[in-house]
């Protein structure tokens, strides 16, 4: 077992050396940098100023002495500072001489998209499941049908549209809740527990809209998988020794439908830090989805890096812990592994 | 059973929706007397990126720099220049030197002195090749600076320069005790400044808001309004639903809102007041003059005349813009109001087009010289207001037998593949101008590099001496002259069509008090430091 996992984790280093260049040289393909952007095209500024921010960024030499100075600080995991203005960090915070703190852009990001995909991952999976279970259930009766059809409703409804719906109603016609934003503006004066329901009531449209459209396939797996199951000579056997039907079905059946939904939890990992852009845009939330969409048309190119490097970091941490989980809860893998 | 946990806390969300917020009703008529205090919350689409604004080149951070930074003379309410730190400035007989006294008693927010040192800092700063500021160009022509007492700051440039008054109207002077050990490219002080100006900042939530509150010391007076929340929301949309839910106080509308939304809802008309200001800035339909037919001043003009703008402003803006004859403000002293746009006349156009040698001779609709049909590219980036011009102006060349097919590009691209190329045949872009009247960048024979900005590739004798002349002289009476004629000469020319200035449209909720409407040339925002909020209008709990 120890062996799989450090050949595993030795694999990792040139795949993610391969998806870096990858990445690299896809990302200079698209025109422009970042002197291009909209603010630059002012007759105030002069095409000196900007070929000397050119060179500042080393934008001027050839794209694999770029890649090779880029290469050389991310071995140090030093993910350099943005290309825009403010020049913060792109990664983590650092600290002047005087001890003012300037804080990285995925620092700030990363958590609060990770809760509101967290959430909203737990929320799909607890609803998916008991949906899955229900439909299996009572194939082809009509609470499948209608489960089918709702959750096929939620997976085609276009998520801006509902969200902007949702706020028109919730926020503007009955204020019960807030519009947009993650805090209410006062909310440093608030005490602790009124901060926690102001952010949960913020929470609650943003992370809504965001499981809506995740509940279709779920569901759809774990009712298959369910149905697979239910057919399956031990559950005759189950309730051949009289055992209640809710002990066949939560007790039995739905213990082996799990089994695929691990690799399914595995590969959202890579999901969880990635956000999504018309969502943050609409609901004013800093997350991920907005960083990465922001410096792409900035062609802000250490931030897309780095944001990169980290999703393709954790998408294969995320298939390796699928694998193990997989082996940890079937024996015939983990002897095929051992093996 | 845990699903029934579920359905438990599905419950509990709905309990938690509930909480009816207490529905406060206002009377915003009436008069109201000038009182301290109170707070503005407005919405930003974007975030500011570095409150240093010879650094930063976004207008979110101008915005907010504005209300911290002094400059030495500033543009008042009718755009003439007027005393900021300088009391007054003083222009030399052979207008090359300008000094400037700066006012008494000048303090930063720290309490520190603020005096000549601190301007003669800051254009070293702005000057320096290691601060990487776009704007460097302009002061790089004073041969030397200094500052003989505290209280004078003298300039003096190799040769008259024009635009100088304009440049020291717009650099934020920056305090030396702090920053002389800084690197101003890397530091603290571009997210916590110390300025001198109405303002300091309080409180800068990234992703999510700023706040700025009075500044005691300010040496402009103290504001009326206690503190200003910026919120920073990219959805325009979601911006319009918190300003109908009372939770942001103004933010800029689009023309269907200004005209359609917000007059046929009595309910937002009692809350809501509207204003309409004209921006610095035109849309243009621009030529590759180094590109066939456009080198022909008869094709230009023909399609000028093709054009009907009045139907541009009325199906793009629903009204809300002014056509344009010149590349200036019109109502500014730099706009020649003898001039008039080229009027909708298919006719002439058509004349002048077969002067040109267009003939339908194939008969197929599209006109064509020497068997080359009349078709072309007109380019633009994503913006929806340019897309739907474009829509308009291909049907009015079609009715001439002009065949133009449009294509939308991003905007990086747009200018990386296409305008530094020169790889277009005509574009739709805008241009937003500063209050000089000096646009030798613009249109100048030698400005036509790539990178520079006279990309559509203009070439007259006549308009580059006129903008060499008007770059070298600071009277005021002159330079008009000087631009009137300049303006004249484009307009014939038609090396580009000016179609339309927008107006920029805000909505305010009647809680803020103290506008002037309608608005001066300077705009709305030029006295906002004497609006207030009346004590019984204000928000009685800040929600969300």
């Amino acid at each position: 077992m120890l062996n799989y996992l450090i050949k595993r984790l030795l694999w990792m280093i040139p795949m993610l050396i391969g998806i870096s260049l990858i990445s690299f040289f896809i990302m200079h393909l698209a025109p422009g940098d970042i002197t291009a952007s909209e603010s630059a095209f002012n007759p105030k500024a002069s095409e000196e100023s900007r070929q000397k921010l050119r060179a500042l960024y080393n934008l001027d030499k050839p794209l694999t002495t770029q890649y090779g100075l880029w290469l050389k600080r991310i071995m140090k995991l030093d993910f350099g500072n943005s290309f825009a203005s403010h020049q913060r960090p792109v990664l983590w915070e650092t600290k002047d001489a005087k001890g003012n703190v300037t804080k990285g852009m995925i620092q700030d990001a990363l958590p609060i998209t990770l809760m509101i995909n967290l959430i909203g991952l737990l929320i799909i999976f607890s609803i998916s499941i008991f949906l899955g279970v229900t439909s299996a259930v009572n194939q082809n009766k009509w609470p499948d049908r209608l489960i089918t059809i709702i959750v096929f409703i939620g997976f085609a409804v276009p998520g801006f549209w509902l969200a902007l719906l949702l706020m028109y109603w919730t926020g503007v016609t009955h204020s019960w809740l807030p519009i947009s934003g993650l805090h209410s503006v006062g909310y440093e004066k608030m005490g602790h527990i009124a901060q926690y329901v102001d952010l949960f009531k913020h929470l609650i449209l943003p992370v809504s809209i965001s499981s809506l459209g995740g509940l279709a396939s779920i569901s759809l797996y774990v009712r298959n998988g369910m149905l697979d199951v239910l057919q399956q000579e031990f559950i005759t056997t189950a309730r051949a020794k009289g055992l209640t039907e809710n002990k066949v079905i939560y007790g039995h059946a739905l213990r082996n439908t799990l089994l695929p939904l691990i690799t399914l939890i595995g590969l959202s990992i890579p999901g969880l830090i990635g956000g999504s852009v018309i969502g943050e845009s609409i609901f004013a939330i800093s997350g991920m989805g907005k960083l990465f969409f922001d410096a792409v048309l900035m062609r802000d190119f250490p931030v897309v890096m780095g944001i990169l490097t980290i999703g393709s970091v954790l998408t294969l941490f995320g298939n390796l812990i699928a694998d193990i989980g997989y082996a940890w809860v079937d024996p015939r893998i983990r002897r095929g592994i051992s093996n | 059973m845990y699903f029934k946990y579920i359905f438990f806390l599905l419950i509990l969300f709905n309990v938690a929706a509930c909480s009816d917020k207490k529905e406060i009703t206002y009377s915003y008529e009436g008069t109201f007397n000038n009182e301290k205090g109170g707070t503005l919350i407005d919405a930003m689409s974007g975030e500011p990126s570095n409150l240093i604004s010879m650094i930063a080149g976004d207008s979110a951070s101008s915005a907010i720099a504005g209300n911290i930074f002094n400059k030495l003379i500033k543009y008042d309410k009718n755009l003439d220049l007027a005393p900021e730190l300088a009391e007054k400035w003083v222009i030399s007989d052979d207008q090359k030197t300008i000094t400037f006294h700066l006012k008494r008693n000048l303090k930063w927010a720290d309490g520190h002195d603020l005096t000549s040192d601190d301007v003669l800092f800051t254009w070293k700063l702005v000057t320096d090749d290691k601060t990487r500021t776009p704007y460097g160009s302009d002061y790089k022509l004073v041969e030397k600076a200094e500052a003989p007492d505290a209280h004078t700051f003298k300039v003096i440039y190799k040769q008259a320069y024009a635009p100088a008054l304009d440049s020291w109207a717009s650099l934020q002077i920056l305090p030396k005790h702090i920053l002389k050990d800084e690197d101003i490219n890397h530091t603290f002080f571009s997210r916590k400044p110390t300025g001198s100006s109405y303002y300091k900042l309080s409180q800068w939530v990234n992703g999510e808001k700023l706040t700025l509150e009075a500044n005691a010391s300010s040496v402009m007076g103290e504001p009326n309004i206690n503190q200003l929340t910026s919120r920073f929301i990219a959805d325009t949309s979601s911006q319009f639903l918190e300003l109908i839910a009372d939770n942001i106080d103004l933010m800029n509308i689009n023309p269907i809102q200004f005209a359609r939304v917000i007059p046929s809802r009595p309910d937002l008309k009692k809350k809501l007041a509207l204003y309409k200001e004209l921006g610095n800035s035109y849309t243009y339909l621009g030529f590759n003059l180094k590109h066939h037919p456009f080198d022909d001043i008869r094709v230009r003009q023909a399609i000028n005349y093709a054009l009907d703008k009045q139907e541009v402003i009325d199906g793009v803006l629903l009204g809300l813009g002014e056509p344009v004859s010149s590349p200036y403000k019109p109502g500014t002293r730099w706009s020649d109001k003898a001039l008039y746009p080229y009027p909708y006349d298919k006719n002439q156009a058509l004349k002048l087009l077969h002067e040109a040698g267009f003939s339908d001779t194939n008969n197929d609709g599209i006109l064509d010289r020497n068997g080359k049909p009349f078709t072309f590219e007109i380019l633009t980036n994503q913006n929806k207001q340019r897309e739907m011009t474009a829509v308009l102006i291909q049907r009015r060349l079609k009715d001439i037998g002009i065949d133009a097919k449009i294509r939308v590009i991003e905007w990086a691209s747009f200018v990386n593949q296409f305008i530094k190329t020169g790889d277009f045949d005509a574009v739709i872009l805008g241009w937003s101008l500063s209050l000089d009247p000096d646009q030798y960048n613009i249109w100048h024979s030698s400005q036509q590099k790539p990178g520079q900005f006279n990309f559509i590739g203009y070439n007259n004798k006549e308009v580059d001496q006129l903008l060499e002349q008007g770059r070298t002289e600071l009277n005021p009476d002159k330079r008009e002259k000087i631009y009137h004629a300049f303006s004249k000469t484009l307009l014939r020319e038609s090396p580009v069509i000016y179609l339309y200035a927008g107006y920029g449209l805000t909505a305010m909720n009647k809680r803020i008090k103290g506008i002037e409407s309608p608005a001066p040339p300077a705009g709305i925002a030029y006295n906002s430091y004497d609006w207030f909020i009346p004590s019984t209008l204000r928000r009685n709990e800040i929600t969300p």
